[in-house]
């Protein structure tokens, strides 16, 4: 019986898919990992020396790096926040039938589908110093003073790349909470209303306990997305200025194209060893406070 | 009841607030692509003086790469996409009916790669050392990085198909590619559907990975044209504008289209958890 199964499923049917993901994700995961700690230049395996923990001394003594390291913090904390809060409130606010729901369904959800280079673009016009529409409203309404040189100025461009993420991705983070939320049975809320439940009540107790398994992915996603955001860093301010948004992501391309593939690596490595250590346990311990249904 | 009306008001109130914060910028771009260099160098939101529309596009066409990054990124994801939905749905298929040891082994493997960042440098290490050329590599590098997730949903939705179906196939002298190929695929349309919304649209706007490997302006694809034109053109705003609206009106197109099935799409693997 067994052997019929296996006869059944034989491997020869997943073998090209394997093969890729060996070739493409393993061994070069295994690579990455013999490669940050190997001195070598540009791609010529024959100039690699061992350099033992070298390049992860570098990457945590350069300034530069550690601003990396703490900006793709900044930016996976207050984009999730953000993300999180913003996409819930339009949530609630759209889980309910009304002639409006699913035009602003269609336009809250549209940047998602805009590819992010032309976000950055859209973005950089939007927060130009002197002409930029922002500034423009704010001196238009008499807020001047709270004109800004977004994206240039040091102290402020890593929360305007802030700013740019959110606004690409609340609305799909605001359609995974409304799915979540259209899977929650009526008779809960007319249980609840009927023991005089209001709003809010109904809210804390049904709506968000039972959305938790939605929420969950939601805030999982958005946390390794943001330690892993390159793209739209990439696309605006290339890390720039000066080292004012480096992030991980933009620290791995500049060690690549400048030929310090060993530091890139280690980098590369420590973000996965954050990603993991973050993604992980923050996903079972709120797993564990879930309702069961 | 009174209130209620009002509170309703203010949250649509509220609402439209929002919305226009997604449309005013869209708004912007498009009407400043139809703008001559210095009006549109003022970025407002003002109709323009004189109309710039053909010429605006048509120099983009001719100088942006416009047409060869349809045509490249048409290619890529076209490729991408067909060889994803083979593979996972053959590995999801293999890995998730097998369960042996070593094959839930391998499945948590795969899945791993939902969470940990590709390890890019090494790869291009591994495609130097095949000697791909860079549109063969991207097409490899861009496959394997959503292959975790594809293969993900696919086990989910054969998990709920019933076993007895490749049993009494087997009896009738199915081999295990019939097996698959003409019983169980069938079945998995509807996550084929959403595997290739969600693969599409991360291919054909993919830019993490393709500004490693493409290189040349032969062989970008339209978000590396945008990128690259805009360093050169930093400060023809028009072309810029134009740029943005050209390479993105596909994509937006089949959004307006399918808007229903790409929301639904693009959401499903983290609603179900």
């Amino acid at each position: 019986m067994h052997s019929t199964t296996l006869k059944r499923y034989s491997y020869t049917l997943a073998i090209p898919g394997l093969l890729l993901y060996i070739l493409f994700f393993i061994i070069p995961a295994m690579g990455g990992l013999a490669l940050s700690f190997v001195k070598i230049l540009g791609f010529n395996l024959s100039t690699a020396r061992f350099g033992g923990l070298q390049n992860y001394v570098d990457v945590f003594t350069q300034p530069n790096m550690r601003r990396a390291i703490g900006n793709s913090f900044i930016f996976a904390l207050i984009t999730t926040i953000f993300k999180m809060g913003i996409g819930l409130s339009l949530a609630v606010a759209l889980n309910r039938k009304m002639a409006l729901t699913n035009a602003l369904r269609t336009i809250f959800f549209l940047p998602a589908v805009i590819n992010t280079v032309a976000v950055g673009l859209i973005f950089s016009s939007l927060l130009h110093p002197s002409n930029g529409l922002v500034n423009g409203f704010l001196r238009t309404v008499g807020l001047g003073a709270l004109a800004q040189s977004w994206l240039v100025d040091t102290n402020l461009a890593i929360f305007s790349v802030c700013a740019i993420e959110i606004w690409k991705w609340s609305g799909f983070t605001m359609v995974i909470l409304l799915s979540g939320m259209q899977t929650i049975g009526r008779e809960y809320y007319e249980a609840a209303e009927i023991d005089g439940a209001d709003g809010f009540t109904k809210f804390k107790y049904i709506t968000f306990p039972l959305l938790l398994p939605a929420f969950n992915n939601a805030l999982i996603l958005s946390i390794i997305g943001g330690l892993k955001v390159f793209d739209l860093i990439q696309a605006t301010t290339q890390g720039g200025p000066g080292s004012a948004t480096e992030v991980f992501g933009t620290l791995i391309y500049k060690s690549f194209g400048a030929g310090r593939l060993g530091e890139g690596c280690a980098a590369s490595i420590i973000l996965a060893v954050v990603i993991a250590a973050i993604a992980l346990p923050a996903y079972k311990y709120i797993a564990n406070r879930e309702v069961e249904m | 009841m009174r209130r209620r009306k009002r509170y309703e008001a203010i949250l649509n109130t509220a609402l439209c607030f929002c919305a226009l914060i997604i449309l005013i910028p869209v708004f912007m771009v498009i009407i400043n692509s139809f703008k001559d260099q210095t009006e549109a160098a003022e970025m407002n939101l003002k109709l323009p003086t004189t109309w710039h529309v053909f010429e605006n596009y048509k120099v983009m066409v001719r100088e942006g790469g416009i047409l060869r990054g349809f045509f490249n990124s048409t290619v890529i994801t076209v490729i991408c996409v067909l060889l994803l939905i083979i593979l996972c749905s053959t590995m999801a298929f293999v890995l998730e009916r097998r369960k042996t040891f070593f094959s839930k082994l391998i499945n948590m493997t795969v899945i791993f790669g939902l969470v940990l960042p590709l390890q890019i440098i090494p790869t291009y290490f591994v495609c130097n050392f095949l000697h791909l050329t860079h549109e063969i590599a991207a097409v490899f590098v861009l496959i394997v990085a959503n292959m975790s997730f594809t293969v993900f949903l696919y086990s989910g939705f054969i998990k709920s198909i019933p076993i007895e179906i490749d049993e009494s196939a087997w009896i009738d002298g199915a081999s295990h590619t019939q097996l698959f190929f003409q019983i169980i695929y069938p079945l998995l349309q509807p996550v084929t559907v959403t595997a290739v919304i969600i693969n599409f649209m991360a291919v054909w706007n993919d830019f993490g990975i393709s500004i490693y490997f493409l290189n040349s302006a032969r062989n970008y694809t339209l978000p590396l044209t945008v990128y690259n034109f805009f360093g050169n053109h930093n400060s023809d705003w028009q072309l810029v504008f134009a740029n943005v609206v050209l390479s993105t009106l596909p994509v937006a197109i089949v959004y307006l289209i399918l808007q229903r099935h790409i929301i639904s799409g693009m959401t499903s693997g983290a609603v179900k958890g």
